[in-house]
């Protein structure tokens, strides 16, 4: 009866890791951008920091390059979620071959910046909407685009299984160890730095590989972000 | 349940155990106490590339490029040359497999320095500053040559590998164990403590080598010709906790600083090679002489990551080398005015353990402007503030003194003035700033806090 019971429990979990139930999105917004006293027309994007790691039975691996072509792919997403809401999205001004050192330097200064603020973030998400999160004007630091309105900070990490180590987490279910992948968007003020705007959806971490998966989780993730035809 | 059962049990977690235990011959642990040897004898000429050494290498070398793409190295010609000559005269001719030395400095202001597995020693622009003389950094880089030559990196991924599999079988034994009373109960206990006693076994492993690390950079320091003092004299310096930072934690996985201050002063041989007190005093200045740009640059970096205490040593240390320089006077100006309401060292009573931790959770709650306002509603708080904004303000003055084309000391007084709601003389200050520096990467900045300033006169 006890083992009958655990096989059943490894079913339902299966299922429920396969159907992405455990997708999580969370969106939170600043009182000014929910009262239209801001408009976004305008974003750029910073290079996003997706990192993830490769889990085995014999622990966790880096996974450098997976993760570098995992970040372009969730900043084109990302891209594209604002486009449909007809944000206009500025290419690129930081590809790290056109930048000089002092240019790589004062982009790493605010990336270490939104960092710093993050886990405050994470931690109290619904302090958003009490406009408590700023990064300063340090932002205008960038001197990107005059006419951007925001600048957009992507960060996420993620697991992904070998299938021995899927074999143990299936074998342990009750221990809920599962391959997620959680990504952060932050949207800020081009001008005062103050967030505006952030969700933290998380997901089965397969949707990394989904470029389809991926575009569909972003773009519930922004759903509430105004669209700028509004 | 049956005596056979027990004994079947027990032989299988005994045989766990004892898989964990190195059984590949290419494997070699690093003994606890090194056997003596000389430092430009091979030490890793036991080591053989398994394939998962080769896939931790690639992605080391990825993450070194990584560093460099995402602007987290400091680059600036002389401190290149610098560490490069140090570097080079503690790594002696030792050529390695896949290891191919570089020695730079990244733009971190946490005093840390640490080794890449390739050969990529990095040190942190806070440990720069930090540190007193070349022979410190002659010790800190011999430090972590060891950790490369003798692959410490390679033998801590071999070991944790076979204890997380460890752990995770014994998981799964506790989570499907059939048995019940006392064996069943010692085997889920065994289970549960086991990924703590990973974690201990880890941190010991880690102990040890860095004390092997300790112990060999001296020797290796030593024979490049540098004062051998300066291995125990760059622990006291990373002693000196400006942050109230350094927690007295259970288990860590560097030996405690004292430790490693009485071991490598008692290693020092009796008649080796000591500073006279002027010998000590010129390498102290040429080193100090030669960080000034960086110092400059860790200022910046130490501000921008709320290390104002930091920020304020390095750049008192950068008046004292220097008084007369408007520059090095600008940086202790935007110091003093960035600290705001708190102190610029540390007392006694701010340095217990309880205080440090009690410090560390309000910085992971708060925001720093929450945090000031938190100080300012104290009347330590509103003192502190005071006497800096006093003390930076005297301090933009002096710099412009000493040169009034200094542009950014106008906008440190611009910035000073807005916070003490003097709009109109922060509003004038900001243009004679933009005036001086039109082409500012902060002009639009600058602009923007003018016509504010403006707007909330009218």
């Amino acid at each position: 009866m006890k083992i009958s019971f655990r096989f059943v429990f490894v079913i339902l979990c299966c299922v429920f890791v396969n159907y992405d139930v455990a997708k999580v999105e969370a969106q939170y917004l600043h009182p000014k951008v929910v009262e239209k006293k801001v408009t976004i027309r305008s974003a750029v994007i910073l290079p996003a920091k997706v990192e993830i790691v490769k889990e085995s039975a014999k622990g966790q691996e880096m996974m450098v390059a997976e993760s570098a072509d995992i970040s372009s792919s969730v900043m084109e997403a990302v891209g594209e979620s604002l486009q449909k809401k007809k944000i206009t999205v500025a290419p690129n001004p930081f590809e790290a071959s056109a930048m000089d050192e002092s240019r790589k330097y004062t982009l790493a200064d605010i990336q270490t910046r939104y960092d710093g603020l993050l886990p405050k973030m994470l931690k109290k998400s619904d302090d958003v909407k009490k406009a408590r999160f700023t990064l300063g004007d340090e932002v205008m630091l960038l001197n990107v685009h005059k006419d951007a309105d925001v600048l957009v900070f992507i960060r996420g990490q993620g697991r992904m299984f070998t299938k021995g180590k899927t074999a143990f987490s299936l074998v342990n279910i009750l221990s809920f160890d599962f391959p997620f992948a959680q990504i952060t968007v932050g949207i800020v003020d081009a001008q005062s730095g103050e967030v505006l705007a952030f969700t933290k959806p998380m997901s089965a971490s397969k949707v990394l590989k989904d470029k389809k998966a991926l575009s569909k989780m972003i773009e519930k993730s922004l759903k509430k972000v105004p669209a700028a035809a509004q | 349940m049956s005596l056979k059962r027990l004994l079947q049990i027990s032989l299988l977690v005994v045989s766990l155990f004892l898989s964990s235990l190195p059984m590949s011959a290419r494997v070699i642990s690093v003994p606890r106490q090194p056997p003596p040897r000389t430092f430009d004898q091979p030490s890793d000429e036991k080591f053989v590339f398994g394939k998962v050494d080769q896939d931790l290498l690639s992605e080391i070398k990825l993450l070194d490029e990584r560093f460099e793409k995402e602007g987290a190295v400091y680059h600036e010609p002389g401190l290149d040359a610098y560490l490069k000559r140090v570097g080079t005269l503690v790594v002696a001719d030792q050529k390695l497999e896949n290891v191919e030395w570089k020695f730079r400095a990244l733009r971190d202001p946490v005093p840390n320095a640490f080794a890449m597995p390739n050969g990529s020693i990095f040190i942190n622009t806070g440990l720069l500053a930090l540190l007193e003389d070349e022979n410190q950094l002659a010790a800190v880089l011999a430090h972590e040559v060891t950790h490369v030559s003798h692959r410490h990196t390679y033998l801590q991924n071999r070991s944790l590998r076979k204890k997380v599999l460890t752990v995770n079988i014994l998981n799964t034994i506790a989570n499907w164990n059939p048995i019940a009373g006392g064996a069943g109960l010692a085997i889920s206990l065994i289970a549960n403590v086991s990924p703590l006693l990973l974690a201990l076994s880890m941190l010991g492993y880690s102990r040890d080598q860095e004390k092997e690390a300790d112990l060999e950079g001296l020797k290796a320091a030593t024979a490049a010709g540098f004062a051998p003092e300066g291995m125990p004299n760059s622990f006291k310096a990373m002693q000196r906790d400006i942050e109230g930072e350094q927690l007295n934690t259970f288990y860590s996985d560097h030996p405690k600083l004292q430790d490693r201050i009485n071991y490598t002063g008692s290693s020092i041989a009796a008649g080796a090679k000591k500073l006279s007190e002027d010998e000590a005093k010129t390498a102290k200045t040429d080193y100090l002489a030669l960080m000034e740009m960086v110092d400059r640059h860790d200022v910046d970096l130490a501000i921008n990551e709320a290390r104002f205490r930091s920020a304020v040593f390095a750049s008192q240390k950068l008046v004292d080398l220097h008084p007369d320089s408007s520059e090095n006077v600008f940086y202790l100006a935007e110091s003093y005015r960035t600290l705001g309401p708190r102190n610029a060292v540390l007392t006694d009573r701010q340095l217990t353990s309880g205080a440090k931790k009690s410090a560390a959770k309000t910085r992971s709650k708060r925001t720093l402007e929450e945090q000031d306002a938190e100080l300012l509603a104290t009347p330590a708080g509103q003192e502190a503030w005071k006497a800096n904004s006093a003390k930076s303000e005297s301090l933009f003055i002096r710099a412009l003194e000493l040169d009034r084309f200094n542009a950014r000391a106008h906008r440190g007084l611009g910035m000073l003035y807005e916070k003490l709601n003097r709009k109109e003389d922060a509003a004038s200050e900001y243009a004679k700033y933009l005036e001086l520096a039109p082409g500012a990467i902060d002009n639009e900045r600058i602009r923007r806090r003018i016509s504010v300033l403006r707007e909330s006169n009218k």
